[in-house]
């Protein structure tokens, strides 16, 4: 009865034990295999099992470099800007992987300097340079992932002085597995996790990313500000009451805002006057037409003024609308 | 005194099927039939005058996502009949069964999810998800993979069985 439930017990783990990972079955499993047959001969029944044969899985080395950041507003003459990218051990064993960057890079309007070290780790998963993140230097800290672990790495450039505004550059990390690199399918005997052969996988064991600087020499800032007048000619927000909401949009810097665009809330509790809508002491329609404005009714409703290609020079753009409490 | 009998012997068929999947040794049978297990994988060439051929190799370096054939050959070495012969094979651990790909002269062909306890064909086997909702059975689902002869294995005669699995 023990040794029943205890063979029971032993079957069953595993069972359990069949997980698989993403990056596949780990390379160094043993793929065992059993058959049996059963029948009849005389009147009596036998079992006989087949030899098992055993599979030792390869490694197959892939990597995936991706890009983390979306394109990096820079200006010009700026130090140390951080484009943020992930390297995953897409194989299925523990694999090293060798790291390269580069700034040069064709169909670009500049080349990002370089900056000196080139690549960190971010180490303190800030997803900034930061001090607390640690330089990659080829051959000493070469990342060393297990299947599907990954890595976050920061490429670090300077950017160039006398750039025009909404110039792009570009650049790329590079990883290679340190086991080898090469056409699908090539085989490096006996060089995978544990002493298997690694076959090179779908990726080549090679990949890369480009991220991109937008240089964009020009901010927008707003200021908003509310005024009260109440039914009795008060201040006091009562309902009724009339509020008139002023924004002032300012360009700063060199280059010029492209297609900027003021958007506000109509605040809950209040609603919309009609007609109510400036640009610059212009009336603007509350209908989505020619003029630069409109009002936009629905459940979340708000105004909407488009500034165009707003620079410096234009000097402050002045928003007024207004609502009344309810 | 009759129930606990009872119970024993119901406990200790589901123990041998168990075991029986996970491939435990057992002893050797000096029996009539053996039973030959090759693992090989398709290796594709093009010769010089670029005409394609696949031949089976055996499986040695198997990475993730390859397909390994499995054939199961088996032979009467007695100079009786055997009859009711039935092969087994335990979909192996980190594999899953390709559909359709399980064959076998003169044999029906069940499948097991649940470990090798139950048998039936592949269009009739249903699974429950966590929901309670009730659904085919998907091939990579299989655990087992029964054949049955449907007449007796002559003396000397041979046969093959044969499917395919995917390493996870």
């Amino acid at each position: 009865m023990t040794r029943l439930q205890l063979a029971l017990a032993g079957c069953l783990v595993l069972f359990v034990s069949r997980m698989s990972l993403a990056a596949g079955t780990a390379a160094g499993t043993s793929i065992q295999n059993t058959a049996q047959v059963t029948y009849t001969v005389g009147g009596s029944q036998v079992t006989t099992p087949s030899n098992t044969n055993a599979i030792t899985v390869a490694e197959r080395l892939d990597v995936n470099v991706t890009l983390q950041s979306g394109p990096v507003s820079v200006q010009g003459g700026q130090v140390r800007r951080e484009l943020v990218l992930r390297v995953t051990n897409t194989g299925n064993g523990d694999e090293a992987f060798q790291l390269a960057m580069t700034s040069v890079i064709g169909g670009d309007n500049f080349d990002p300097t370089p900056s000196s070290p080139a690549i960190y780790f971010d180490t303190d998963a800030s997803g900034t340079l930061t001090a607390g993140d640690t330089a990659y230097v080829p051959g000493t800290n070469d990342p060393l992932l297990v299947p599907d672990a990954f890595v976050t790495v920061l490429v670090v450039n300077d950017i160039p002085t006398g750039l025009a505004n909404g110039a792009i550059g570009r650049s790329r990390l590079s990883a290679q597995a340190k086991t080898g690199t090469g056409t699908p399918g090539t085989v490096f005997a006996g060089l995978g996790t544990g002493g298997v052969d690694a076959v090179v996988g779908s990726s080549g064991a090679s990949s890369n990313a480009t991220g991109e600087y937008v240089v964009s020499d020009v901010s927008l800032s707003n200021v908003k500000s509310a005024t009260v007048l109440d039914p009795f000619g008060g201040t006091e927000p009562v309902p009724g009451a009339r509020i008139t909401y002023q924004i002032l949009v300012n360009a700063t810097g060199t280059g010029s805002a492209a297609n900027a665009v003021i958007d506000d809330a109509i605040p809950a509790n209040t609603t919309f006057v009609p007609g109510s809508l400036r640009l610059n002491a212009v009336a603007l329609s509350d209908a989505t037409d020619a003029d630069a404005g409109e009002f936009i009714p629905g459940a979340n409703p708000g105004v909407r003024v488009h500034l165009g290609n707003l620079a410096a020079a234009a000097g402050t753009q002045t928003v007024l609308f207004q609502v009344t409490i309810n | 005194m009759t129930m606990a009998k009872g119970w024993f012997k119901s406990t200790g068929v589901v123990a041998l099927s168990i075991c029986a999947l996970a491939g435990s040794a057992r002893a050797a049978d000096p029996g009539c039939i053996v039973l030959q297990n090759i693992a090989e994988v398709e290796q594709a060439s093009t010769d010089a005058k670029g005409v394609k051929t696949v031949k089976l190799v055996p499986a040695v370096k198997v990475v993730p996502g390859d397909t390994v054939i499995y054939t199961l050959k088996f032979r009467n070495t007695c100079d009786k009949p055997a009859e009711k012969v039935s092969v087994d094979n335990p979909v192996p651990e980190h594999m899953a069964y390709v559909a359709g790909s399980a064959v076998g002269p003169n044999t029906e062909i069940s499948f097991s999810i649940d470990g090798g306890y139950k048998f039936d064909k592949a269009e009739a086997l249903r699974k429950k998800d966590s929901d309670g909702t009730e659904r085919a059975a998907r091939p990579n689902e299989y655990t087992n993979i029964r054949w049955v002869m449907n007449h007796p294995l002559a003396a000397g005669a041979e046969g093959y069985a044969r499917f395919r699995a995917v390493l996870e």
